[in-house]
């Protein structure tokens, strides 16, 4: 089941690759934009999600429950999530599209590494991966892995008088941080777990998906880039980006 | 805390995936390479080149002497007519090393390791070919589209190539040289045909796919190479002019065996193909003996032997007869190599690294790291 996710991320990568002249690097940012379409749902949910959660900060009785029980977490907990199901507010839907996007960075980093074809093993496995009938694999191989100063196959570093400078991790680490800023929730409430849980994975995912950009081959950071960046622009073409969390003390209202 | 407890575990489990995905030095990443002389067995398989006793099987040496992140192993080595064993690293260590079998120290670990004679360090991407030697030349293909010509008698422990000529494409496949001429092909769809002396490019001519085995010269005294665009093309080796002369039914992945005016190769879909160079016929229909077929067959007096992915290996008669087959396990990508009375067989995804075989199939022994 899971050779035939990979296989299909495979595929629709060489197609775009084979119509678009050939260039693995705008490969990727195509197959990144299919991605933010096909999982346009979840982000919207996700959204939503975020919008009532933030709503819910300023709601009475919410703020009633955080004041009465703020010395029985127990409580607290089910008195929340009694909040939750009448209003029918799912305290998940806000990070599922976080968790969704594990697999598809590892099923995206074997497809590069796969279709690269960098081992005898890996071209070898490229050649059972290919399902749509029209593509012409052995005329493809092999792929440009080229793109700007980067080899697509490779993490990225600039030499700089003598040092590796790892300018795409950098890179991925502040639109990830800018992109869950912008969607963090402002809370007024420093016991409030929701808004905690925004916080800590607006630190922990910049840091682990710069991880991944600084040791992973550089066409998965192409992905990440280019995933941060359409994720700022939908919420600020809706109007939901929240640009004062960027700022420092921009959470307190 | 339950979201924290999820989120931390799809992130750690992202990256333990990641990370195993990422080919650090362990063995299984592609398929050893594997060379034999008549005391030894040598195998590039991962973090480590072994030398092993061919009389029972037992570890002489490894390199280097412990592990090492930068080296990755798996470009067949070559034995020099001086006894040196020739490998090159894939890791982030690009390095050609010539190691001295003649040198052998032991380590803290309680294991012997080789001297290094030297090194070429110019070459800035993998080692998946194996070096070519001609007289005193050594001529290396490496993944960065260069050939590097290095002399093998100038007695320098860090090598300088001697002429390092942009072919382009990633060279995967081991040189061949018909005295006056060295051929390569590339998985950028080229043959190329370089003078021996001179180190001119004398032509070079595209075919339709990648191209990721060697060529080989038949007794017409044309080059033949097998391609992913499942054909046998031939050449002219002093011109380049070249048709395609067998279409066979998946990708040709390895150099065809020459036997007299036959050669021998297989296909990804498992076919066999004895192919005539005087008729331009095959000898017999394609036999599919088990499995797709990626090493070159070896040919022996009495029979050729094919290896498939299933783990078999088979002994055909020149009149395309199965003699018999046996089960080594895992999968066979890699050439075997034949060195005395003993076939050694180097498969993936089996608990042993190298088995020998006698010559009706039968395993004398088995070698795995530590034994």
């Amino acid at each position: 089941m899971w050779d035939l996710f990979v296989s299909v991320f495979i595929n629709v990568l060489l197609w775009i690759y084979d119509v678009i002249g050939h260039n693995f690097g705008i490969a990727i940012i195509l197959f990144t934009i299919l991605i933010r379409i096909v999982t346009w749902p979840l982000n919207a949910q996700q959204m939503k999600g975020a919008a009532a959660m933030q709503e819910l900060q300023n709601d009475k009785e919410w703020q009633a429950i955080q004041k009465k029980y703020a010395k029985d977490r127990e409580k607290l907990a089910q008195e929340q999530m009694r909040i939750y199901r009448e209003r029918k507010i799912s305290p998940f839907s806000s990070c599922l599209p976080t968790l969704i996007q594990f697999p598809i960075i590892i099923a995206l980093y074997q497809s590069i590494t796969q279709s690269l074809g960098s081992t005898p093993l890996d071209l070898l496995k490229l050649s059972r991966s290919i399902i749509f009938p029209f593509l012409n694999v052995p005329e493809l191989i092999p792929l440009n892995s080229k793109f700007l100063w980067m080899d697509l196959g490779r993490p990225e570093s600039i030499a700089i008088f003598g040092f590796g400078f790892p300018t795409l991790a950098l890179i991925v680490a502040i639109t990830t941080y800018i992109q869950a800023k912008l969607t963090m929730p402002v809370s007024a409430n420093p016991n409030d777990q929701s808004a905690a849980m925004s916080k800590m994975m607006s630190i922990y995912m910049p840091l682990l998906l710069g991880y991944f950009a600084l040791n992973f081959a550089s066409g998965l950071s192409i992905y990440f880039i280019t995933s941060n960046i359409l994720g700022i622009v939908q919420y600020a073409m809706q109007g939901k980006a929240n640009w004062r969390s960027l700022l420092p003390g921009g959470q307190k209202k | 805390m339950r979201k924290k407890v999820l989120f931390i575990t799809m992130a750690l489990f992202a990256v333990a995936l990641l990370s195993g995905c990422a080919g650090g030095p362990v063995r299984g990443t592609t398929w050893p390479g594997l060379a034999a002389d008549e005391n030894a067995a040598y195998l590039a398989d991962g973090p480590y080149v072994y030398a092993i006793d061919l009389k029972d099987g037992r570890e002489l040496w490894r390199y280097p002497a412990d592990t090492d992140n930068d080296f990755v192993f798996y470009s067949t080595p070559v034995v020099t007519p001086d006894g040196l064993v020739i490998v090159g690293s894939s890791g982030t260590n690009r390095s050609l090393i010539a190691l001295n079998p003649n040198d052998v120290n032991l380590n803290s670990n309680n294991t012997n390791s080789p001297g290094v004679a030297w090194t070429f360090n110019e070459a800035k991407d993998q080692w998946v070919a194996p070096p070519l030697v001609a007289d005193d030349k050594l001529f290396a293909v490496n993944s960065d589209g260069y050939l590097y010509v290095l002399n093998l008698q100038d007695g320098q422990s860090t090598k300088k190539a001697v002429k390092a000529i942009r072919i382009g494409g990633r060279l995967w496949a081991k040189p061949t040289t018909d005295g006056e001429r060295v051929f390569l092909t590339s998985l950028d769809h080229s043959v190329i045909a370089v003078d021996i002396e001179t180190y001119e490019v004398l032509w070079s001519e595209d075919i339709e796919g990648a191209i990721t085995g060697s060529a080989v010269l038949g007794t017409d005294g044309m080059l033949y190479v097998g391609s992913l665009a499942s054909q046998l093309v031939r050449f002219d080796p002093a011109s380049g002019s070249h048709e395609p002369v067998l279409e066979a039914e998946n990708w040709i992945w390895s150099a065809p065996s020459a036997d007299g005016d036959t050669l021998y190769f297989g296909d990804l879909d498992g076919n066999l193909y004895a192919f005539n160079t005087s008729t331009g016929k095959l000898n017999w229909p394609p036999i599919k003996p088990n499995g797709p077929i990626t090493a070159s067959p070896l040919i022996q007096n009495d029979h050729i032997l094919v290896a498939t992915e299933s783990g078999f290996l088979f002994a055909i008669d020149r009149d395309g007869n199965v003699l018999w087959s046996q089960e080594v396990g895992g999968k066979i990508y890699t050439t075997p190599v034949a060195s005395g009375d003993l076939i050694l067989v180097a498969p993936l995804e089996t608990e042993f690294y190298l088995a020998a075989l006698d010559q009706n199939g039968r395993q004398v022994w088995t070698f795995t790291q530590g034994s």
